[in-house]
């Protein structure tokens, strides 16, 4: 009882967390300077029809919210605005039906083009993380294990130094020294793939992603690796772990039964708070790389100043952490039994 | 009534700061970091007198000079615009270090008010302030940073302001929970209690203990903050006007530094990046180490070799008597630490457990009673080793057996209860588990049900009734635990239980409760046990014999009966008098003047002598040897020597 | 004319909300810390508070203090009613009532000194402006509390020292506002046994030559033999039996204090005992038992003591118990 009581708390908390992602979104991109249509639009061909169009589809001629005005305390009972016609309300609608907007430089749909992108991104990310987890728990368990050691002081280092690379100069780096190697030196695909068997299409794709991966492998294990350790040197130090010797298990089996299951947990938590993290990471990958995915979204978007579609992104990539937090809130309360009875 | 201050350190004038020098400079990473941080800084400083090159002017820059290799006349080449490579990054660590510093200040002092007040005052203004952080947690911070300087200017006092105001949730969390946890320490009550109000406590108790974490938070934060102004400026959002490293790279990577194979171009900047930012880390890595010393030393650290040395023949059992299961023979075990002469924890004891015996261990802190009793499991702390003597486990040595061997005598042979159950089991496994855990490693395998009803059979010994054999240890209460922890430690159906102060902070009932727990499953199992404890009186309820150890080494050691009404020792029969008497109470209670040797520092002879009310000359400088009495009744004290 | 009594408690009660008042909430549950507890103190008297974890013994102390706000009943000190004393009275009132702590480890505050542990309370209440007469009285508490000589200490920290001076470390620093009553919450219990007698002496000769009035709180019902004047045993929030030391410790009556008393551990195996060994665990203070609260572990129970609540009885002058059977 108490448990679904916590669940419940936690997707309501989520709930709440996405509202006030929208409605910061909007507020960002309708109060900061600037008419964000006229000051978009750079194309000096389009016709003042056109503009008017665009503000009339986004509502820019309404209202901002209800009734600004009444929030002065003088000007009372002057409201006449219904709250369904503001620029909010609107904004909320179009998103509800999957309208994200127009992009300002291609004229697509916003939706269209990231729902293409999201894709690119979890499998980047996808790919990146696992082998980072992987890496970095073996690692941070080996260190931990042998601590004090040589093989623990030059894991230690190591990892500070992976973690005090900039992604996006790693990612230069890497870049430049793989162009020199026959490495491709950006997108996803070779032009003209899409249409080879599906084993060398992926083969190709994979010789994409290769640097890209290790790029963002390198840095997330470093960290991984660090908390890992720490979290493991707390565990390996408790009296539990010496009842276990007592018992006579060894080593090996103290370390699969009593500690790594203890020593997970705050690494299941800092993966969950790391998801914000790693997306910025994935920004930096996918700028460097020219790799189509959301990240990359947002960088061309800046570049472009294409707001439409910066915006939509924000906001699919906030939802997305905050949906991934949620998951892992939840893993994170089925692994620890001292949750649930609080 | 005074007190010996012989225990207090020599007083060597020294002030706080000298000491946290000392400690500091010790540590070799927060050393080397500190060194770099203040390189790069001196390099920023200086920059204009560093700088071999005026870089503000385009004078004399011709098409030829873009992209030049590194040459003697521009050590790191030049870049996209002609200018001299090394000249830039002197001017351009300052603006990173700069940006850096001043949004990193913003964004401590956001998080430090913040965490301080949730944590301090709770209530509505906490739960307010936390959701709001969390909130801000979870949101992406790049993206956001990114989307917010590309609809507003990219100066750099935005850049500063964006990345300060976004920066601060981190510390909040570490504020908040420190502040919290120093608020619910006993001194912070004691305060209260003085009639201190909250302004007081948060300037002289709150922060004082913030402060260290907040200062090796805030150097974390420094070098995320001169990370995130690298990625804006490289991802064009930067100043253009300001051409800080991570701008040098985004010039670069934009103007075909890549395809012109100018790699000086795109390493130099993100050297220093690197730089500023590993020193940081190591410093702060550094300061943490400093600041919250950890061991790092653990239970599954390998222990150190056995010093061998002539273990004395085993002890016969004598004629009529119970066979021994146990006998420790001159046991003496020290504790190494670097740079430190060794501390003597046991030295030269001896004793022996008959089977079906209960015998008692008594001394007070530090007076090497866990050591040894670990010693005997080979279960010594990193740090432990034993240097001389042995002991025999029916016919078996221990302190020559290999891991694998004495592997297999834990928990069969010889099982401990700990002491403080709250921690000694798994709080993330199910106590049957646990339980479970031991049959199966020290028997043949058995089917999953007769596992089940061995396990339900042991708790139902303890008094633990079946339905609570899934349950985890923190739904357990406190008797409940150490009962669990008895369970455990009889399922493989040892003959020697060591039992480690079992009740020490427990109730008296339940105390008493446990105490009779132990007896009678001791008469009805017939375990060996050795018992581990301060309280004398409980050790005049159970035990057969009972071996006293002060500093290390034993005191006394003899039946219970002689013990108490004719003890030898001086230590034992002033602790008997330091023992309240409840047939008496109005009689004043003795206590023992001067505190335990500290075993790093022991007194040259007896080591009892500096607090002995019956010490003479030869005392101080001789350690007395252990002296039989006749029936089984030692004593190592030089007052007995002449007795037959 | 000076009252006969220096402390009056009449009907203490304290209670606690049990967890979260939720917004689906059946009625709120509330734990019953201290629930209906008399008391009175004379000057210059030892009180031994005896009970075991969760008896509301601590609670009662920092009522006392004023640390925590009585849920009802009344508390007159001096003469004067501090039940509800505002925030001004209530720091009058902390120069006169002091506490002292049960762990020595954590009550002193590892950044501070001793000097600036002892003189905190001198700073608080803005006394002793100056620094010299500051260092003065510092001084002169710490002598007061067995630490010779007192200049050796006042630059060190906690951590140098040994359980024992950080205890009278904390006694000096109550002593410094020279009390009229200390609270005394377990002072001993986390030192070792040959140690523990010269705190208690400490205590002892203070109240001789002070006229300090002492509660001392304990779940040892041992060392409270010689020190105090009176006993009174908690349970579940309430006291069921108080008297005259000699008295209780002879001629207990009620059947836990029999219990508790029987349970010590006598230093002598010739006088191994029968002991009265209660079992499980004292219930928790939330759902409490019917009638008399100790009935579900009482070895003398009968059926009307689940229905009734005792009221007292005084099988002796000073003595009384709160039990059916007597």
């Amino acid at each position: 009882m108490k448990r679904q009581k916590y669940l419940l708390n936690k997707v309501a908390w989520s709930f709440f967390t996405i509202l006030f992602v929208l409605v910061l979104n909007f507020l960002l991109f309708r109060v900061l300077p600037g008419d964000p249509a006229r000051a978009g639009v750079r194309d000096p061909r389009m016709k003042q029809e056109a503009i008017e169009a665009i503000r009339i589809r986004f509502g820019l001629d309404k209202q901002v919210i209800n009734c600004f005005e009444s929030l002065n305390p003088i000007k009372v009972g002057s409201c006449t605005v219904n709250p369904f016609d503001t620029q909010f309300f609107i904004y909320v609608r179009n998103l509800l039906q999957g309208d994200m907007g127009i992009s300002f430089h291609s004229n697509r749909p916003v939706a269209e083009i990231l729902v293409e992108r999201l894709g690119n991104t979890v499998l980047l990310i996808g790919a990146g993380q696992i082998l980072a987890i992987m890496l970095g728990v073996a690692f941070g368990i080996i260190a931990a294990w042998k601590a004090r050691t040589a093989i623990d002081y030059a894991a230690l280092l190591s990892s500070l130094l992976a973690w005090s690379l900039p992604t996006f100069w790693l990612g230069i780096i890497l870049l430049f020294w793989g162009s020199g190697h026959g490495l491709p030196i950006g997108g996803k695909a070779t032009p003209g793939t899409s249409s080879l068997p599906f084993l060398q299409q992926w083969g190709d794709i994979a010789r994409h992603m290769l640097l890209p991966t290790i790029t963002y492998t390198i840095v997330y294990m470093g960290e991984y690796m660090l908390i890992m350790r720490s979290s493991l040197l707390d565990v390996l130090a408790e009296d539990y772990i010496l009842t276990a010797k007592a018992k006579g298990l060894s080593t090996f089996q103290i370390l699969k039964d009593h500690a790594l299951k203890n020593a997970m947990l705050p690494l299941v938590t800092v993966i969950a708070i790391n998801l914000g993290f790693t997306v910025a990471g994935a920004l930096q990958i996918e700028a460097v790389f020219s790799w189509p995915g959301l990240g990359g979204a947002i960088y061309e978007a800046v570049v472009r100043r294409d707001f439409p579609v910066l915006q939509g992104a924000f906001l699919l990539i906030a939802v997305s952490v905050i949906i991934a937090n949620l998951i892992a809130d939840l893993t994170y309360s089925y692994l620890d039994p001292r949750v649930q009875s609080e | 009534m005074a007190v010996q201050t012989t225990e207090l350190k020599p007083s060597v004038p020294s002030s706080p700061l000298l000491d946290f020098w000392r400690v500091f400079s010790r540590n070799r990473m927060a050393l080397v970091g500190l060194v770099m941080l203040v390189a790069i800084f001196v390099g920023a400083v200086f920059a204009s007198q560093l700088a071999p090159y005026d870089v503000t002017t385009s004078e004399n820059i011709t098409i030829n000079d873009i992209y030049n290799p590194p040459s003697s006349t521009h050590w790191l080449g030049t870049d996209d615009a002609g200018k001299d490579v090394l000249s830039n990054f002197f001017f351009g660590a300052r603006v990173s270090l700069i940006v850096g510093f001043f949004a990193a200040f913003i964004s401590v002092v956001i998080g430090g008010v913040l965490g301080i007040v949730a944590g301090f005052y709770g209530g509505r203004v906490e739960n307010l302030l936390m959701r709001f952080t969390d909130i801000m947690l979870v949101i992406p911070d790049l993206p956001l940073m990114v989307v917010i300087v590309a609809l507003t200017k990219p100066s750099l006092l935005n850049i500063i302001f964006v990345i300060g105001l976004l920066g601060w949730t981190t510390t909040s969390r570490i504020v908040r929970s420190q502040t919290l946890a120093v608020k619910s320490r006993k001194f912070v009550l004691r305060a209260r209690a003085i009639g201190a109000g909250n302004s007081h406590i948060i300037r002289h108790h709150i922060l004082p203990l913030v402060m260290p974490l907040l200062v090796v938070n805030a150097i974390l934060v420094i070098s995320l903050a001169i990370l995130d102004e690298s990625t804006l400026s490289f991802l064009g959002l930067g100043d253009p006007t300001a051409l800080s490293w991570g701008q040098m790279l985004n010039f670069a990577f934009g103007r075909g530094a890549m395809s012109a194979g100018a790699w000086w171009a795109l390493v130099v900047p993100g050297f220093g990046i690197v730089w500023v930012v590993l020193s940081l880390t190591l410093l702060g890595h550094g300061l943490e180490q400093v600041l919250n010393p950890r061991l790092e030393t653990h239970h599954l650290t390998p222990g150190r070799p056995v010093i061998r040395s002539e273990i004395p023949w085993r002890q016969e059992t004598k004629k009529g008597e119970a066979p021994i299961l146990l006998d420790v023979r001159d046991l003496s075990i020290n504790y190494i630490t670097e740079g430190k002469p060794p501390a003597r924890a046991v030295e030269k004891v001896s004793f022996q457990l008959h089977e079906g015996e209960l015998m008692g261990l008594v001394g007070e802190s530090g007076c090497g009673k866990t050591t040894l009793m670990l010693a005997l499991l080979r279960l010594l702390p990193a740090a432990g080793q034993i240097v001389g003597g042995g002991a025999y486990f029916t016919d078996k040595e221990l302190t020559a057996m290999s891991e694998a061997e004495i592997a297999d005598v834990r928990w069969k042979g010889i099982s401990i209860i700990f002491q403080g159950a709250m921690n000694a089991l798994n709080p993330v496994r199910t106590v049957s588990d646990q339980i479970a855990e031991a049959i199966i490693k020290h028997s043949p395998p058995i089917p999953r049900s007769q596992l089940d009803a061995r396990v339900v059979e042991l708790l139902d010994l303890v008094g633990i009734a079946a339905q609570h054999k899934d349950h985890y240890p923190h739904q357990y209460s406190g008797g409940m635990r150490q009962r669990a922890m008895i369970a455990m430690a009889l399922a493989c159906n040892p003959q020697v239980v060591i039992a480690d102060e079992p009740t020490t902070a427990l109730d008296v009932m339940i105390q008493a409760q446990i105490l009779e727990l132990l007896d009678n499953l001791r008469r009805k199992l017939g375990l060996s046990i050795i018992f581990v404890t301060h309280d004398l009186g409980v050790v005049a309820e159970m035990c057969d014999s009972v071996l006293v150890m002060y500093g290390g080494v034993t005191a006394e050691y003899g039946d219970v009966d002689t013990i108490y009404n004719a003890a030898c020792h001086p230590y034992t029969q002033e602790l008997l008098k330091a023992f309240p008497d409840l047939s008496n109470p109005e009689k004043r209670l003795a206590s023992i003047p001067g505190y335990p040797p500290r075993l790093e520092a022991l007194p040259a002879g007896c080591r009892f002598a500096p607090r002995c009310p019956a010490a003479f000359a030869r005392c101080a400088s001789e350690q007395p040897a252990l002296h039989s009495l006749g029936e089984d009744h030692f004593a190592s004290c030089h007052l007995v020597e002449a007795s037959p | 004319m000076t009252q006969a009594y220096f402390l009056e408690v009449y009907n203490l009660r304290k209670l606690f909300r049990a967890g979260r008042p939720g917004i689906f909430s059946r009625k709120a549950r509330y734990v019953h810390a201290v629930d209906g507890i008399d008391l009175n103190l004379k000057r210059g008297e030892v009180l031994a508070l005896v009970g075991e974890s969760g008896c509301g013994k601590s609670t009662l102390a920092l009522t006392l203090m004023g640390l925590e706000k009585p849920t009802d009943g009344k508390i007159i000190f001096d003469g004067e009613e501090i039940t509800h004393a505002d925030d001004r009275t209530c720091k009058r009132l902390r120069q006169r009532i002091q506490m002292i702590f049960q762990d020595p480890y954590e009550s002193l505050n590892p950044t501070q000194t001793i000097e600036e542990i002892v003189a905190e309370p001198l700073v608080v209440h803005g006394l002793e402006r100056s620094a010299k007469t500051r260092q003065a009285r510092v001084v002169k508490a710490l002598e007061d509390a067995g630490l010779k000589p007192a200049d050796t200490y006042l630059r060190r920290f906690p951590h140098e020292l040994s359980g024992g001076q950080r205890q009278r470390v904390v006694i000096a620093g109550a002593l410094v506002l020279e009390p009229n009553l200390l609270l005394a919450d377990e002072p001993v219990s986390m030192l070792d046994v040959s140690i523990r007698a010269e705190i208690l002496n400490l205590l002892a000769d203070l109240r001789k030559t002070r006229q300090i009035s002492i509660i001392f709180i304990t779940h040892d019902l041992g060392t409270v033999g010689y020190f105090a004047d009176r006993i009174a045993v908690m349970y579940l929030g309430r006291i069921v039996e108080v008297g005259p030391t000699k008295e209780i410790l002879k001629n207990p009556q009620h059947p836990y204090t029999k219990a508790l008393l029987s349970v010590i551990p006598v230093p002598n195996p010739r006088l191994r005992r029968e002991r009265v060994i209660l079992q499980g665990e004292t219930p928790n203070p939330i759902d409490l038992p019917s009638g008399c609260r100790f009935h579900p572990r009482c070895p003398k129970v009968s059926e009307e003591c689940k229905v009734s609540d005792p009221a007292w009885r005084e099988p002796a002058p000073g003595h009384r118990v709160a039990c059916l059977k007597v």
